[in-house]
Parts: C-alpha cells; sequence; structure tokens
C-alpha cells in the first residue's frame, strides 16, 4: 500500500505521472467474426475473377473505367452500373516496399484508374514506373481479390486498350467471411494499478474518496465525475454491498464467457457510491426472481488460490438474506 | 454570410499531455483529464462554465466501442452537451466553433487524444480501408506515404534526400519544444541512415505515433474579452475529404487539403496565405508535408522543398510539427493549440510578433480528409 | 442563430439483413431518397455528416472515408460523429449548428448502420471497461433490463405495462412502409415470450436491421428555394452522463431530463404532454419507453404504466407515440435516432400517409445510447420558434 502511495503522492506533486508503474500492460483481445456484404460491383468482380477477369464499371457521366468495379463514381458522384471487362495486363504506376511486401499501383489496359496490388517476383530495383505487369492468377479462386495473387512482370502482353462488355457474368459473391482480431496492451495507470495489486495481494478492495461530495469512488480515479475536483484519499471498501440492479441472462451470443442462465448484477459495495459490474450467484434463477431486490445485500465469494487481480477473482457474489 | 459566425469565436485557452512515445504508466482518462484542468487552469474559466464538450478519439485505438461514454467524467463532460466525432480534433474544434457560432453555447471545450503505444496503428489504419479490394493486398497508411512519396519526388524530378532535411529541420525544433518527449534529434544523416520502411521513405520520413492528449477552450466574442486579453480569433475554417480508393486519387498532391485551404481562405476574406506569420501542419510523411505546404498556396507545385533549404518567410511548424510527434487524434487539435500558444505569445517557440496563422489537420489513409482553420490575434 | 429547418428525408427498405447493397450502398439508397424528396443534386449540397454506430459494428473503422463516394462527398467536408445508439441525432445536431452558424447552406445528415454483417452483442459488450465489468456484459441489455428490473419495484413499469408498448409498437409498424417487422402481438404473446435478460423477453426487444436514413437540413436563407413545407427544428441537444459517476441516479434519466428542460425552454413548450401532437421516441426495449414517457414530462415520475394503459400513447390518444413503430419496425442502430427525426418531420408537413397523426404541428423526437447515459431531445414543427 505504501509503495502505491508514495507514487500517488509524487503524480500530485509533480502534476505529471512520470512514475512508471509497476504494472505490466492488460493484455486486451477483440476479436470479431463478420459476414461483410459486398455490394454489387464488388460481388461480380470477386465471382468473375474465378473465370480470369477483371471487371471495371463505367460512369455513365465522366465516362472513365473504374477498374476495381465500384458501384459509385467517386468523382461526380454518379452510380456507375455498367459493368466492363478490361485487360488483365497493364502498366505500372507506382511501387512502394512495406512490411507487407512489393505493392504496386497498377493501370490496366482500358482502365481510366489505378488499382493497388501486389507486385510478385520483384525488388524495388527491379522495377519502373511505365513498365507492364501482367495478372498471376491463384491455382484455385475462393472469391478474393486474392484470386489474383498478384502481378509480375514477366510474359506481361503489349498494351491493348480494348475494353469489353461483361457478358455471362457468373453467380455473385454477395458475402465474404471476415475476422478482426485487434489486440491492446491497456496501461493499468497509478489507479487501476493500485486497485488490482491490493486485490492480488490481500483480496482488498480500494477506492478512493472525493475531497467535496466525499463519495468513495470504486473502481478510483483521479477525478470525481461529478465535482471534477482531483480524488484526494485511499479508502477500503468493503467486499460486501447491495444489489443497485439485476437481470437473468438466458441470451447465448458470440464472445460470451458464462454459460446462461446466470445473473448480470451492477453491485453497490458498502462504503462506495459507484458500481461494480459482475454476477450473482450461489442462488437458482428461479429463485433469484423471486428473492432478489435492489437493495439485496450480497458478499463476494472469492476464488480458491492466489488470486491474479482482475474481477474475476470473485467468482461471483452470493446474496446475503435475514432469514 | 460565410464565416461571418465563426469569426466571433476565440480560442482563449490550451492546454496538452507532453507527447511521449509512450504513457505506459497512465491510461487515457489520466491524460485527457490532465489536459482538461491545464486548459481551464489558464482560461479564467471553471469546468461549471463549460457548456458543452467535443472530443475526439478513436475506438479502434482505444480498444472500446464508443470509447467517449466511458470518459466523459474524465473529460469534465458530466451532465454537459457532448458529441463524439471521430476524426482528428481540428474536426472537433470545427464542431466547437460552429456550437458556439451558432449562438447556442458560449464556451466549449474540445480535446482530443490517442494512446498508440496500447495497440497497432497499422491496423488502426488498415481497417480504414474497404475489405474487399485494399485490405487483402496489404494495403495500409504505410504504402500509401511510400506511393506518394515516390510520386511526388518523380512528378517533380526530385532526390530523395529533399525529405530528410525536412524531418531535421522539424525534430530539431520539437527538441527545442518542452511538450514533446524527445531526447536528441536526428540529423539529416541519420534520417537517410534509417531503415526503409516504406519506400522510398525510411522511417524517420514517417510520423512517430506518439501518446498524448490535448484540450482547447473555445469561447464567444463576449467570453472571450471578459476571461482573455489576447484572445486568438479564428478567421476562417474549411475542410474537405479526397475520395476513398487511394490507387484512385492524386497521389503527387493533395487536392482536399487545396481545397480545404481555399474555403477556409475564403471564410477568412484573404486571397490565400500571404501574411501569415506561421504554419502548424500535420503530415504522415516528409513527403506529404511538402504537399501540404503546396496546398496551402505556402510553395509552388514541386517548390516546397525549398522553403527547408532556402528559407521561409511564415515559419513552418514551430512546435515541430506532427514528423516528430504524431498523437494520431490529436494532432490536428494540437497544431491549433500550439498556434494559438505562439500567437499570444504564451511559448517560448515561434516567430517574434507573429499576428496570424495557419493551421492545418489531417485523417485517413494517405492523408484523405483535410481541414485548416486560420487564425489572428 | 439562423433557423435550420428538415428539407428532406429518406429511408432504405430496411431489413434483418440485405445482401443486394454493402454500407456503402445502402446509405446511397437513403441519400437518394432524401435528395429526391428535397428536389435537390449533390451539387446543392455543401457537407455531410454520417452518423453511425461504433466501428466494430461494420468491420470498417472511420467508415465515412470509405462511404464518402457513394455520398457525393468529394472534396466537401465530411465529418462522422459518433454518440452510440443515438448517433443519428447527435449528428443531426452537429450538421444543424454547421448550418445555424452560417458555417454553411445545405447539410446532408445520413445515418446507418448494416447490423447482419457481425455478432452484435459481442461487439456491443466493448462498451465496458476491458478492467471493468466487459467479461460480465451482455451488449446493453444485460444492464436495461437490470434497471428495468429496478423501476418495476420503483415505478410500477411492469412487464405488463411494457408489453403494451410492444403491442402498439408492432401494431403501429403495421401501418409503416419502411418497417420490416409487420408482425402483431398481444400482451400474452409479449408475456409468454423467452426471456433473454429477464424481464427483457424477445417481443420486448426491437429486431436486428440493416437500413440507413439521410435528412438534408437547410438554412431559413436557404429553405424557400427548396421547400414550401419545411419542417422546422425548434430545439435539439444531446446530453451526456458520467457512467460510473458517485450515487447516479438509475431511475430516471438526468441527461434525457437535462436535453429535454433546454429544449422545450427554446420551443416555448411548458405542457409537454398538451403542446406536442406526436413522439417518436428511440425504444431500443419496451421498457426505455415507459422511461421516457417520465424523463420527458408526457406523465409524472411512476405514472408511464398508467399512461400507457389509458391508450394516450396510442394513435388514436392525446399523445401518439411511435407512430411509426419507434424501433419496433426496424432497428438499424447507428440510423435509428435519425429515422425518429426523419419521421417527425413528416408528421408535421403532413406527409406520413398511413401513420400520420391528423393534424400534427409540432413534434417531440428523443435518441439515447450507452449505458442510458447519452441522451438527446429534439422539437420539430410546422411553424418557426
Ligand atoms: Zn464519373
Ligand atoms: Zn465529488
Amino acid at each position: 500500500m505504501d509503495r502505491t502511495t508514495s507514487a500517488s503522492m509524487e503524480m500530485r506533486s509533480e502534476g505529471l505521472g512520470t512514475t512508471p508503474s509497476e504494472h505490466p500492460a492488460f493484455a486486451g483481445r477483440i476479436e470479431l467474426p463478420y459476414k461483410l456484404t459486398t455490394g454489387r460491383a464488388a460481388s461480380v468482380f470477386l465471382a468473375e475473377l474465378a473465370s480470369r477477369r477483371i471487371v471495371g464499371s463505367r460512369c455513365p457521366s465522366c465516362a472513365r473505367v473504374l477498374v476495381p468495379a465500384q458501384d459509385f463514381c467517386a468523382e461526380c458522384g454518379t452510380a456507375a452500373e455498367e459493368l466492363v471487362v478490361v485487360a488483365s495486363a497493364g502498366s505500372l504506376s507506382g511501387f512502394t516496399e512495406t512490411a507487407a511486401g512489393v505493392l504496386g499501383l497498377i493501370r490496366l489496359d482500358g482502365a481510366s484508374t489505378d488499382l493497388v496490388h501486389r507486385i510478385l517476383d520483384a525488388g524495388l530495383a527491379d522495377l519502373q514506373v511505365g513498365q507492364r505487369v501482367a495478372a498471376r492468377w491463384a491455382e484455385e479462386a475462393q472469391g478474393s481479390v486474392l484470386d489474383i495473387v498478384g502481378f509480375a512482370a514477366d510474359d506481361a502482353p503489349a498494351a491493348s486498350e480494348e475494353v469489353r462488355p461483361l457478358s455471362d457474368p457468373s453467380d455473385p459473391v454477395i458475402e465474404q467471411p471476415y475476422r478482426l482480431r485487434l489486440d491492446y496492451q491497456h496501461a493499468y495507470g497509478p489507479y487501476y494499478g493500485r486497485l488490482f495489486d491490493e486485490i492480488a495481494t490481500s483480496r482488498r478492495i480500494q477506492g478512493v474518496r472525493c475531497p467535496r461530495c466525499e463519495c468513495v469512488l470504486v473502481p478510483p480515479r483521479e477525478y470525481c465525475d461529478t465535482c471534477f475536483v482531483r480524488t484526494a484519499e485511499w479508502v477500503d471498501v468493503a467486499d460486501t454491498g447491495v444489489i443497485k440492479a439485476f437481470s437473468i441472462i438466458h441470451l447465448e451470443f458470440v464472445g460470451q464467457v458464462r454459460e446462461p442462465p446466470y445473473i448480470y448484477a451492477e453491485i453497490v459495495l458498502d462504503g462506495a457510491a459507484t458500481r461494480l459490474i459482475h454476477t450473482v450467484g450461489g442462488i437458482e434463477v428461479e429463485e433469484a426472481m423471486e428473492r432478489l431486490h435492489p437493495g439485496t445485500a450480497v458478499r463476494a465469494v472469492w476464488k480458491d488460490g492466489e488470486p491474479v487481480g482482475t474481477l474475476e477473482d470473485i467468482v461471483y457474489f452470493e446474496p446475503v438474506f435475514d432469514d | 454570410m460565410f464565416g461571418r459566425a465563426i469569426n466571433r469565436v476565440a480560442v482563449v485557452a490550451s492546454a496538452q499531455t507532453k507527447l511521449r512515445d509512450a504513457w505506459s504508466n497512465r491510461q487515457h482518462v489520466d491524460l485527457i483529464s490532465e489536459a482538461v484542468v491545464g486548459a481551464l487552469k489558464g482560461s479564467g474559466l471553471r469546468i461549471e462554465d463549460v457548456d458543452f464538450v467535443i472530443d475526439c478519439g478513436s475506438d479502434i485505438l482505444d480498444g472500446r466501442s464508443i470509447s467517449n461514454c466511458g470518459f466523459l467524467g474524465a473529460m469534465g463532460a458530466h451532465h454537459k452537451e457532448e458529441s463524439r466525432v471521430e476524426e482528428d480534433g481540428l474536426w472537433g474544434a470545427l464542431y466547437g466553433a460552429t456550437k458556439i457560432g451558432s449562438g447556442s453555447a458560449e464556451v466549449g471545450l474540445v480535446l482530443a487524444y490517442s494512446k498508440p503505444s496500447e495497440s497497432d496503428v497499422s491496423a488502426f489504419y488498415a481497417t480504414q480501408c474497404e475489405p474487399f479490394y485494399q485490405r487483402p493486398v496489404g494495403f495500409d497508411h504505410a504504402a500509401a506515404c511510400g506511393f506518394q512519396a515516390q510520386s511526388y519526388l518523380a512528378s517533380h524530378s526530385l532526390s530523395e534526400e529533399v525529405f530528410a532535411d525536412v524531418v531535421a529541420h522539424d525534430w530539431a525544433l520539437a527538441a527545442a519544444n518542452s511538450a514533446v518527449e524527445l531526447e536528441t534529434a536526428p540529423t539529416a544523416g541519420d534520417v537517410r541512415a534509417s531503415s526503409r520502411v516504406a519506400a522510398p521513405l525510411h522511417e524517420l520520413e514517417l510520423s512517430r505515433p506518439v501518446d498524448g492528449a490535448v484540450a482547447v477552450v473555445l469561447a464567444s466574442k463576449r467570453v472571450a474579452q471578459r476571461v482573455c486579453t489576447d484572445p486568438v480569433w479564428i478567421t476562417g475554417i474549411g475542410t474537405a475529404m479526397d475520395q476513398h480508393s487511394f490507387a484512385m486519387r492524386e497521389r503527387d498532391s493533395l487536392p482536399a487539403c487545396a481545397a480545404a485551404a481555399e474555403a477556409a481562405y475564403r471564410r477568412a476574406g484573404m486571397d490565400g496565405p500571404e501574411g501569415a506569420s506561421l504554419a502548424e501542419l500535420s503530415a504522415s510523411s516528409a513527403a506529404t508535408q511538402l504537399m501540404v505546404l503546396e496546398a496551402l498556396g505556402l510553395a509552388d507545385p514541386g517548390g516546397a522543398a525549398r522553403l527547408y533549404s532556402e528559407g521561409s518567410d511564415v515559419a513552418l511548424n514551430p512546435s515541430g510539427g506532427s514528423l516528430p510527434a504524431d498523437p494520431i487524434m490529436a494532432t490536428g487539435l494540437v497544431r491549433l493549440s500550439e498556434a494559438a500558444l505562439q500567437l499570444s505569445g504564451r511559448v517560448g517557440h515561434g516567430p517574434e510578433g507573429a499576428s496570424s496563422a495557419i493551421v492545418h489537420g489531417a485523417g485517413g489513409v494517405g492523408m484523405q480528409n483535410h481541414c485548416v482553420f486560420t487564425l489572428e490575434v | 442563430m439562423r433557423d435550420v429547418a428538415i428539407v428532406g428525408t429518406g429511408q432504405t427498405k430496411h431489413a434483418r439483413r440485405r445482401t443486394d447493397v454493402s454500407q456503402a450502398g445502402l446509405v446511397r439508397e437513403a441519400v437518394d431518397a432524401a435528395l429526391e424528396d428535397a428536389c435537390l443534386t449533390f451539387a446543392d449540397i455543401d457537407s455531410v455528416v454520417v452518423a453511425s454506430g461504433p466501428a466494430l459494428f461494420g468491420a470498417v473503422n472511420q467508415p465515412e472515408k470509405w462511404l464518402v463516394d457513394a455520398l457525393g462527398g468529394h472534396m466537401k467536408p465530411v465529418v462522422r460523429i459518433t454518440s452510440g445508439g443515438g448517433t443519428g441525432l447527435a449528428g443531426a445536431l452537429a450538421a444543424m449548428n454547421q448550418v445555424s452558424s452560417g458555417f454553411v447552406e445545405r447539410v446532408l445528415v445520413v445515418a446507418y448502420d448494416k447490423l447482419s454483417e457481425g455478432a452484435l452483442q459481442y461487439q456491443i459488450s466493448t462498451l465496458y471497461d476491458p478492467f471493468w465489468g466487459r467479461e460480465f456484459a451482455v451488449g446493453i441489455m444485460g444492464f436495461a433490463a437490470a434497471y428495468w428490473r429496478a423501476r418495476i419495484d420503483a415505478l410500477g413499469h411492469t412487464e405488463e405495462a411494457a408489453a403494451l408498448v410492444s403491442v402498439k409498437n408492432h401494431r403501429n409498424a403495421m401501418r409503416n412502409p419502411y418497417a420490416h417487422v409487420k408482425k402483431e402481438v398481444t400482451v400474452e404473446d409479449v408475456l409468454a415470450s423467452r426471456p433473454l435478460a429477464w424481464p427483457i423477453k424477445l417481443l420486448d426487444v426491437p429486431p436486428i436491421s440493416d437500413g440507413a436514413c439521410a435528412v438534408i437540413l437547410a438554412s431559413e436563407d436557404a429553405v424557400p428555394s427548396i421547400t414550401s413545407t419545411p419542417a422546422w427544428i425548434r430545439g435539439m441537444a444531446y446530453y451526456g452522463e458520467a457512467d460510473n459517476a458517485a450515487n447516479r441516479f438509475m431511475l430516471q434519466s438526468v441527461p434525457l431530463q437535462l436535453a429535454a428542460q433546454r429544449v422545450y425552454k427554446r420551443a416555448g413548450i411548458v405542457n409537454p404532454r398538451r403542446q406536442f401532437d406526436v413522439a417518436e421516441l428511440q425504444e431500443p426495449y419496451t421498457n426505455f419507453e415507459l422511461s421516457y414517457y417520465e424523463g420527458l414530462g408526457l406523465c409524472r415520475s411512476g405514472e408511464a404504466a398508467d399512461l400507457i394503459a389509458s391508450g394516450a400513447t396510442e394513435m388514436e390518444g392525446d399523445i401518439p407515440c411511435n407512430p411509426s413503430g419507434g424501433c419496433m419496425g426496424a432497428n438499424p442502430i447507428g440510423a435509428t435516432a435519425l429515422i425518429r427525426l426523419a419521421e417527425a418531420a413528416l408528421q408535421v408537413t403532413d406527409k406520413a400517409g398511413e401513420r400520420q397523426v391528423p393534424g400534427a404541428r409540432t413534434a417531440l423526437v428523443q435518441a439515447g445510447g450507452g449505458w442510458a447515459n447519452l441522451r438527446g431531445v429534439a422539437v420539430v414543427g410546422a411553424d418557426r420558434n
């Protein structure tokens, strides 16, 4: 306790929290599945790659051929509904190399715009703006822009400006599976750092008191939200409290950590003026519907073994009935 | 008509946290409240005087959806009008200026923050690309910067040496700015020796993501004249967005930046940037910084590098600009804060006797979106 | 301060899932409809404001930068406001300030979400602090249900009263061509429906939808050349409340009351029940509508159950609430609040078709998001203040 108190006092005197935290960051991950709708132009473009055709769309207003096919001409805002086939070879208008490899901007023959794609089998030294490149196709089409593996310089045919109408289109690729994964190293900072340190070392929950409204805030924070003054004092709060509100969860959903049915609860710990998000357990849900109320007393049931310093060190809060 | 009302809006105070690689011992809320408290401290205003709060941050960078919703207390926004503009903070200032200009509020707090050290900046940008054509091939912001640099050099028959001079200039200024945490500034030689990360650009020719927060207090003429001896007036604002597909955009120039500047100058009743004492710019790379200068009319196309080799009448990025310190969502608002502090003579850097400034902010992959403010004292 | 009016509105064909359009195509559909309604083209639009839910909904960060091509926004001001479920109204407020201040004359506001693309509850659960409760979050449904349960005890917002909201809004949606849930339900159906987060049951919950809405705002100077039937925005505000502030009052929404006070003052509303002809309320769950009745002053605290039971908020009542069917007919979250505003504009300009409240001249709009801590209110009228 003394260690983090002094860290916090130091922050105050300096006005800048330059004291390094003892806590490693909290590793967070958000990983979500999607089925993304491609839209008309992309759905055809992606489907036609299986037939090794590259589809563009022609803007009826400015007559530009947009490749890869776009639903809307960006420059004039017009819907570009006419789909056409352009060459699968063209010239290189630009290139760069990043961690992703060599990428090129390619003006396909017949197109009015450049597209971005991978450049294969070439280092930067081998490349020149204006040089001819041609699409290299994947063995097996997946309905992705990567059905073109990339563009390469070898055997690129001579330029042809022919733009053909799209005939006999394949079934469009109307949706694509997608997975978004984002990783974080969330800093604890001095307030959460001390909170979770105390939980980990002594199963003690601490808040901070606002000098103006005298409320105790858990989780602790530097400023009282309502008074916007600096909190001044660390305070122990109990691991008992009351249910402020609860609901009984039956819904199942992707990413859920607990198995339904369970009781979602917002709990005000004795001594605190804020809410702690957790679950209520040790009671059947049918009984809970009857017996739990806002104001019902609860106590934390701590996990066996060494706490690690998260809310999961508490298994759940169990109701304490008078009778 | 245009700009008439915005002419009566002033920047009366601002503050920022130190900009540094990583604030690994502090949370977003800690940075936000430091900036807010600091801005109010210098303003003669209290939190109770603030009518509304506009905040700029990114859910994807923060790892939290509608992250503003969880940070309201630290922003001083409890029981106030509040909105999140999910764009660089200069657009938050645009919102604030229109709200005060409309007469519906007198004092607004505009804040912006980022902690890129907690997440992956390349994912922040890559997820801005539509998911079907651009994302799968590995295209991202770094690649866009590389393409822009190559195209700029080719269009104007310049050597890549010009970039390192721009970087060395700005990092030296940043090293002299106490708001930026920087031990030493690299020389042009150091810049050229850094690894190539988006050919032809070297690592140090791209902006350095940093953690930080900034808060700016905007006020109506009535309040500004009451609390401030030296209010900095917003005279013009312009903003414009380019099309989405990077490959389909101009790459050796920034037409959206030029459109934003033209709109700002028009609203300010200016023919161009002539007469400006200083310019605070946001750029993702040394190449786009040259392109920004040209789009703002501070140099002819291809001529911006000469502002560094031959000198410039307009002080360029006296704070160091975004190349040495790019707090992503806060970068443009830091520029506004810096320009206002320099105009009011409250910081050690910046040209003496400065009376007007051009402020530029940008957002998006390859700087798709641009915002320009003109200021005067 | 210049007055601002709504001069055009448009909505998509909302659906559980639209596979015929991308996110960009979806917003374009609403924009085309709004431009047609106002007899304007992209060339007439000075500025674009996009409003949508969190980036995680559609897997695209700062999606306005993708949508710009579909919005005719090339080289124009384009900015996105994201403020949770009520973001559509927050976007309209940003646009209103742009016009009112003289920054621009005509702004296109477009709000959307394509919720069928991903895993909604998990996405919404990421609202929670990663350190403090995210692992226990059930989107916002667990939270909403919990405080409804508390209001049952404290304010008498019974399951039966909420069921009446469901019955009313489902019935009203039958007359709304934009609604995609068209199914009449009874109180018994609602009470017997599957519990999701008790006391919230399946029929207390609106659908998950793909949809967009667009609204064009114009200055008092620009209105006469566009339309003779503008819907004047007589006031609009959007307030926040620190989620875990000390002793946060959860039974009534303070930010809602603050927003209502501010807007009512500007619009000269002293008796909301009598002065409003119609209300469009954003009810992500049935029980919220009950709570809004009280927060907006349509009845006193604790009287919402009586109000719905009295039939006053039915189409034939003295203060019809959600003639559109509200969220029950379609709930593309980011668009939902703007849809409420658009529906209010249709009502006061006598363009609401079968769902028209006869003679409506003054409409109340409510929006909200987050942990019930972001709340917006607007007043729309056939007449100026
Ligand atoms: Zn066109
Ligand atoms: Zn306090």
